[in-house]
């Protein structure tokens, strides 16, 4: 720059072209370091992104984030469904009985709860597992198998043991988790808010049952065979990077009916009931039957009781 | 100024470039969501499901599956029980959708056709004849040894759909249960108190009833132990070898 030339008021083109390149390579750079987010994130509008966690929402805040879990599903998946918020009886405990002498191993209790819990048909998701194991007295779970496909079952020399959520009393997967997405409810269930949830997976490392299972890609279930009728803690379609687990049904325990894996059982072999009503099943069978909890060394205290004929 | 002006027109543009880069951040997730793969499991193979899944009884049967848990409410309403047609000879017209399906835990088109008909037939004191083949071993395997092979020892030698228990009394067909209770007192008592056999319907009866099923519901009386099933597939595991021969 000569003396004799008057500095420019606003811009030359030297500090435009260097401003805008900064201002360029800035918002590049923001952009780039941004791009992870997209992938990772599955919120579709700014509501969902500020949603408080589940027990924090007033009874009006709640349902307007039910109507918006309405429009996503349908949107997601062209069905309108019934999204509501079922909330604990007073005066019930869930239990869980499962007769071992008479389970076939069939896995009908398997597809039952896929169909009715709107569980990711692929990558597959299952909350039950049926363990085949070996009859011959030693009860070693190293030793069983969950991909037996025979022509027909039961197998002869062998029984099965069927493996779901144990809703604990003492359950490690909630005192594990850092965000408090996880927690028991008051009728025993223990829920999982699928929108608190940041996917840590520390849950299902503490579980000594496998009993969670994690999404690791977006869910999809194919548009006819979704069930309609949701929960909010329940079986409402899941986001890719949640965890999810069994809740018993939530939305027909909580309106009296039993679980889709009781309904279906063709032997009989589950129960389920209200343990507080001296009346249920279950509470005759705990008096009266031979029953064991699984893991009982690790204090657990699960409300899943397995039984025998004798 | 023209200088002034390029600055605002840098920065409208920055703006709205940035604004273009949040409305992607915000919708671009929602789109990844619906996006189509091939199922792993075949939709077809879940149609064994009695219950909760909504199946027509054309699927059932293109999937060949094992209807041996089926109960006839899993796919018909209960408020709308199926219209039951007879024939002109007052002969139960199945459908030929239902030819699969298997009653009281027996197959009758193992041996019966539907057109062919079933006469029961009477002898001159109007005892029920029973036909040689229904005396086959094969049919009747209800107790340890064959034992219990003789067919009045439960039906009424008269009349066949009635039964008589070890008391003497005689009850409809309904009430086999009560026959049954009669040698099988502990799981009677089992099944009284729900520990034994299904229960359908509501565990909170206050809310809905609670269907329990009778014995003949599940056992075939003629032959009560529980015929093998046809397991549902097995989870799929993406490091069984088996499945990803890759």
């Amino acid at each position: 720059m000569t003396p004799d030339e008057t500095p420019p008021e606003g811009m030359t083109r030297r500090s435009f072209l260097r401003t805008s390149t900064v201002l360029a390579t800035g918002a590049a750079a923001i952009a780039a370091g941004l791009a992870p987010l997209r992938k990772i994130g599955h919120y579709s509008s700014v509501e969902e992104f500020l949603q408080k966690q589940y027990k924090e929402l007033s009874p009006a805040e709640m349902k307007v984030v039910l109507a918006r879990i309405e429009g996503e599903v349908e949107r997601q998946y062209g069905i309108r469904p019934h999204v509501r918020d079922y909330k604990p009886m007073s005066g019930v405990q869930f239990v869980y009985a499962l007769n071992l002498s008479r389970c076939v191993g069939c896995r009908k209790c398997v597809h039952a709860c896929v169909a009715e819990n709107n569980q990711s048909r692929n990558p597959e998701i299952q909350y039950i597992r049926v363990v085949k194991l070996p009859n011959d007295g030693s009860f070693d779970l190293e030793s069983g198998d969950v991909n037996y496909t025979p022509k027909s079952v039961p197998e002869a020399g062998f029984f099965y043991m069927p493996i779901q959520c144990h809703q604990c009393h003492n359950p490690p997967c909630v005192t594990v988790c850092p965000v408090k997405a996880t927690w028991q409810e008051a009728d025993g269930i223990t829920v999982i808010d699928y929108n608190w949830c940041i996917g840590c997976r520390y849950c299902e490392a503490a579980c000594p049952y496998f009993a969670r299972r994690f999404n690791f890609a977006t869910p999809s279930i194919p548009k006819e065979q979704i069930n309609p009728k949701m929960s909010y803690l329940g079986n409402r379609p899941r986001y890719k990077g949640v965890m999810e687990k069994c809740h018993f049904c939530i939305q027909r325990t909580r309106e009296g009916r039993y679980p889709a894996c009781v309904e279906v059982c063709p032997t009989g072999s589950r129960k389920f009931g209200n343990i507080l009503d001296p009346d249920s099943e279950v509470s005759y069978i705990l008096k009266n039957k031979r029953v064991f909890v699984l893991k009982e060394e690790l204090g657990t205290h699960p409300r899943f009781f397995y039984y025998f004929d004798i | 100024m023209e200088t002034e002006r390029k600055t605002q027109v840098v920065l409208a543009v920055l703006t709205m470039g940035f604004a273009a880069l949040a409305i992607n951040f915000v919708r671009v997730p929602a789109r990844a969501g619906v996006e189509k793969r091939a199922p792993l499991i075949l939709p077809g193979s879940l149609a064994i499901v009695p219950g909760t899944i909504r199946v027509s009884a054309a699927q059932l049967v293109a999937s060949g599956g094992d209807a041996s848990g089926l109960q006839c409410y899993a796919c018909h309403d209960a408020k709308k029980p199926p219209e039951i047609r007879y024939d002109a000879n007052h002969r139960v017209v199945l459908p030929k959708e239902h030819l699969d399906l298997i009653y009281g835990m027996r197959n009758c088109s193992e041996c019966h056709t539907p057109d062919e008909g079933v006469k029961i037939e009477y002898n001159a004191d109007g005892v029920v004849i029973i036909p040689d083949a229904h005396r086959n071993l094969a049919h009747m395997a209800h107790g340890r040894y064959l034992r219990n092979e003789d067919c009045f020892n439960c039906h009424v030698s008269t009349q066949l759909d009635h039964l008589h228990t070890p008391e003497g009394l005689v009850v409809g067909l309904d009430q086999a249960t009560q026959l049954c209770a009669g040698c099988h007192g502990t799981q009677y008592r089992d099944w009284e108190s729900g520990a034994h056999g299904r229960r359908n319907g509501y565990w909170k009866s206050s809310a809905g009833p609670t269907v329990r099923q009778e014995c003949t519901s599940c056992h075939d009386p003629h032959a009560p132990a529980f015929t093998p099933l046809i397991p549902m597939p097995a989870p799929h595991s993406l490091h069984d070898p088996r499945r990803n021969p890759s």
